[in-house]
């Protein structure tokens, strides 16, 4: 039916060309001239155009002889469906410039542009049964929801194939990209032709393995490959995606153990206490939570349990208790509290500084001067002894 | 071992009972006091005793518990009569302190004859001790003094010494200053020299008297000497020199110049005892005793006793007197001396009771 259309049309195009003479006007003007294959125009009695082929190697052309009075050799070109105009210039100097409009089965529509009017003043024309070729033109776009899943989720891929040309796509192959240690679940290879402005929706699942490393991953691009009515094969391909995998939530507990010193810096034989407090910040309860503290040399226990065990800890939860130490001996003492859960260890250290008793610094100095002391009492009792 | 008592009375006594004990520390010196104890060849209490309490301080190497001031102003200023009288009123007191040391075998009274404390205390305390301690020979060590200390010095002198030996001691040992100064420069190393003197011999004849000799005398033979004679004597020492014999030693100790008191040995001599000490080397008992014979053939009775300790032959000599010149001097010169002073105070009396006479019959007109 299409095709009975086009050629009504072409006739009568053809004949109006004949009769009607057509004038361009002079500055740049633009003149629409259909040329069957083995056919030609002459214009403005100088210029031959003749069209020798056309065809589709994946976008229309048409192969174009132009000579003219004085260039008899003339010149032949592939004109391009989109592509810059092709110039000519006669051997009388006049230029045209040719774009490829359109091609049919056995012709091509061209747009011919001057800067001096021109006239079709000749014509070879036979019968032309003109049909369009039909190309068609896939469109592919992917789309992941949710772009952004924790490890062992699945997530939606969405592909929406138009066909976006004037041909029916056929022999359509899906190749789609894929993103390591991920599983697709319903994903076709292979899709059914597509009509000239249809829009096809696919839909399939991927899941995100559970050993996939987390992290921003790239899904690289479908393509399509697919064939026009004409067995002519084509492919086109989507943008990459994104696809952010993220860890999922471990339920887990996580103990921290920290201790207060009340004061720095004690007197050794003070008594010194230390305030443990023990949190769970996991997101899991905490089973048989073991407590266990090393105290240097020179620190023994006074009071309290330094070692307690806690029969569990829930999330966001905290035990605290609280041991009297005290250091003998001067210097720096570090103690080392350990938490102990499942097979897990946390430390925090108590440091703290004991410093000798005023008097204890002197201990040398007294021990010294005892026996001068008692041999001074000595002499004091002697001399009393003897004084009168 | 023999329980002595040593008492010091007055300053001479004092200072020498403090010589006997300084010397009793040994090699020390001046501060053996504060790291030991006095090594008393036997069991010796000493006390030192003044109404003087300037004197007691002075004392350097006597205990203070074994000092004691018999409270008078600040002495008796030489007056053996207020002496007396503070010693009568304090007697308790003294013997008290006394009879704190126990019981004695023997009592040394050491005491200048011239002064006011010794020479009032001594022939009062020679009675007490004799009365209490009936047992316990009591000599007394009379120290005279220079003649030229004065008139009062004499006559106390004169009159202690009369009163001592009329308390009749067991003996009297005199101790002549003025024989002795001329050993020393100056007063003042006189006295320490006499007093030095003194202490050593006395514990010399201590030890000698608590040891065992090779050759025996004891305290029974010291108070035969002791009653010799008139009960008065004196000591003389000497130590031999390295070439020496034993019986120039002996000898030696006879002289004059070991003596402390001017006297003939060998012609006023009634009793002796003789005590020989030194390195048994030097000791030759023969010649010791043949010596001794010798001796005893002049003086009289001569006990002998000889022990061995090292170092060279030391001998003293304790002797009782059958007459003592001496004192016939002493008492001359301080009867002169108390007939002149008598004189004087009456001439002094005279011219007085003349210038008072000018105011006989007359009133204050004030």
């Amino acid at each position: 039916m299409n095709g009975r259309r086009i050629l009504i049309v072409v006739a009568a195009v053809a004949l109006l060309i004949l009769v009607l003479p057509m004038t361009v006007a002079g500055e740049e003007e633009t003149t629409n001239i259909t040329i069957g294959v083995n056919e030609y125009v002459v214009l403005n009695n100088d210029i031959y155009i003749e069209v020798r082929d056309v065809g589709t190697v994946g976008i229309s052309y048409a192969e174009v002889w132009f000579r003219s009075s004085q260039d008899a050799v003339g010149t032949t070109k592939n004109l391009y469906r989109g592509d810059v105009p092709a110039i000519y210039i006669s051997g009388t100097g006049l230029k045209i410039e040719v774009t490829l409009d359109y091609i049919f089965s056995n012709a091509a529509s061209f747009g011919i542009t001057s800067s001096k009017a021109l006239y079709v003043t000749d014509r070879k024309a036979g019968k032309v049964e003109t049909e369009p070729v039909t190309v068609p033109k896939l469109i592919i776009k992917r789309t992941i929801d949710p772009n952004e899943a924790e490890i062992g989720q699945t997530v939606k891929v969405t592909l929406t194939i138009k066909n976006t040309g004037n041909g029916t796509a056929t022999d359509i192959t899906l190749a789609e990209g894929t993103i390591a240690k991920t599983y697709k679940d319903g994903c076709p290879s292979t899709i059914d032709d597509i009509a000239a402005g249809a829009t096809e929706r696919i839909e399939y699942d991927l899941k995100i393995g559970d050993d996939v490393q987390p992290g921003t991953r790239e899904m690289p691009a479908s393509v399509l490959n697919y064939k026009g009515e004409t067995g002519v094969s084509d492919s086109t391909e989507s943008q990459s995606s994104v696809l952010e995998i993220i860890a999922g939530e471990v339920l887990l507990p996580e103990l921290t153990i920290s201790t207060d010193p009340i004061d720095y810096v004690v007197t050794c034989g003070d008594e010194v206490p230390m305030v443990v407090t023990i949190t769970n910040v996991g997101n899991a309860t905490s089973e048989k939570v073991y407590v266990k503290g090393d105290l240097p040399h020179g620190v023994r226990l006074k009071g309290g349990e330094l070692e307690p065990i806690y029969e569990s800890i829930k999330p966001d939860k905290s035990e605290e208790y609280e041991v009297t130490l005290v250091a003998n001996e001067e210097g720096e003492h570090v103690v080392e509290m350990n938490v102990m859960w499942a097979d897990e260890e946390a430390t925090a250290v108590f440091e703290f500084r004991a410093e000798k008793s005023g008097l204890e610094k002197y201990y040398v100095y007294i021990i010294a001067a005892i026996p001068i002391l008692l041999i001074l009492l000595w002499i004091i009792k002697r001399r009393r002894e003897y004084s009168y | 071992m023999l329980n002595i008592l040593v008492l010091g009375l007055g300053q001479c006594g004092n200072r020498i009972l403090d010589a006997m004990n300084r010397e009793a520390f040994g090699r020390g010196g001046t501060f053996a006091k504060y790291y030991t104890r006095q090594k008393f060849p036997a069991s010796v209490k000493t006390i030192a005793i003044n109404t003087a309490i300037n004197d007691l301080k002075g004392l350097v190497d006597t205990r203070a518990r074994d000092r004691l001031h018999v409270p008078h102003l600040h002495g008796v200023g030489a007056n053996r009569t207020i002496g007396k009288r503070v010693f009568e009123e304090n007697k308790e007191i003294i013997m008290s302190e006394i009879d704190k040391r126990g019981t004695f075998d023997l009592i040394f009274i050491i005491t200048s004859a011239a002064g006011g404390s010794g020479s009032s205390f001594a022939p009062l305390l020679i009675r007490e001790l004799k009365e209490t301690y009936t047992n316990a020979p009591v000599v007394c060590i009379t120290v005279l003094p220079f003649r030229e200390e004065g008139s009062i010095f004499l006559q106390n002198a004169a009159f202690c010494l009369k009163d001592v030996i009329d308390e009749k001691p067991t003996g009297v040992l005199l101790v002549d200053n003025q024989y002795l100064k001329k050993y020393a420069g100056d007063i003042k190393s006189a006295y320490d020299k006499i007093n030095n003197t003194t202490a050593r011999r006395l514990l010399f004849l201590i030890e000698a008297l608590n040891s065992e000799m090779l050759m025996v005398t004891d305290l029974g033979d010291l108070k035969t000497v002791m009653n010799g004679g008139i009960g008065i004597g004196t000591m003389g020492f000497y130590e031999a020199s390295k070439d020496s014999t034993i019986k120039s030693a002996i000898l030696g100790s006879f002289k004059p110049s070991g003596l402390l008191f001017p006297t003939n040995v060998y012609k006023e001599g009634a009793r002796a005892m003789l005590i020989i000490k030194g390195d048994k080397k030097y000791l030759d008992l023969d010649l010791i005793t043949k010596t001794i014979e010798e001796l005893s053939t002049e003086i009289g009775q001569v006990f002998k006793g000889v022990l061995v300790q090292r170092g060279r032959p030391r001998v003293l000599s304790l002797f009782t007197l059958n007459s003592v010149p001496e004192l016939e001097k002493l008492y001359a010169t301080a009867a002169e001396a108390i007939r002149f002073e008598k004189e004087r105070r009456d001439r002094s009396r005279n011219q007085l009771d003349s210038a008072f006479s000018h105011i006989e019959d007359l009133e204050p007109i004030y």
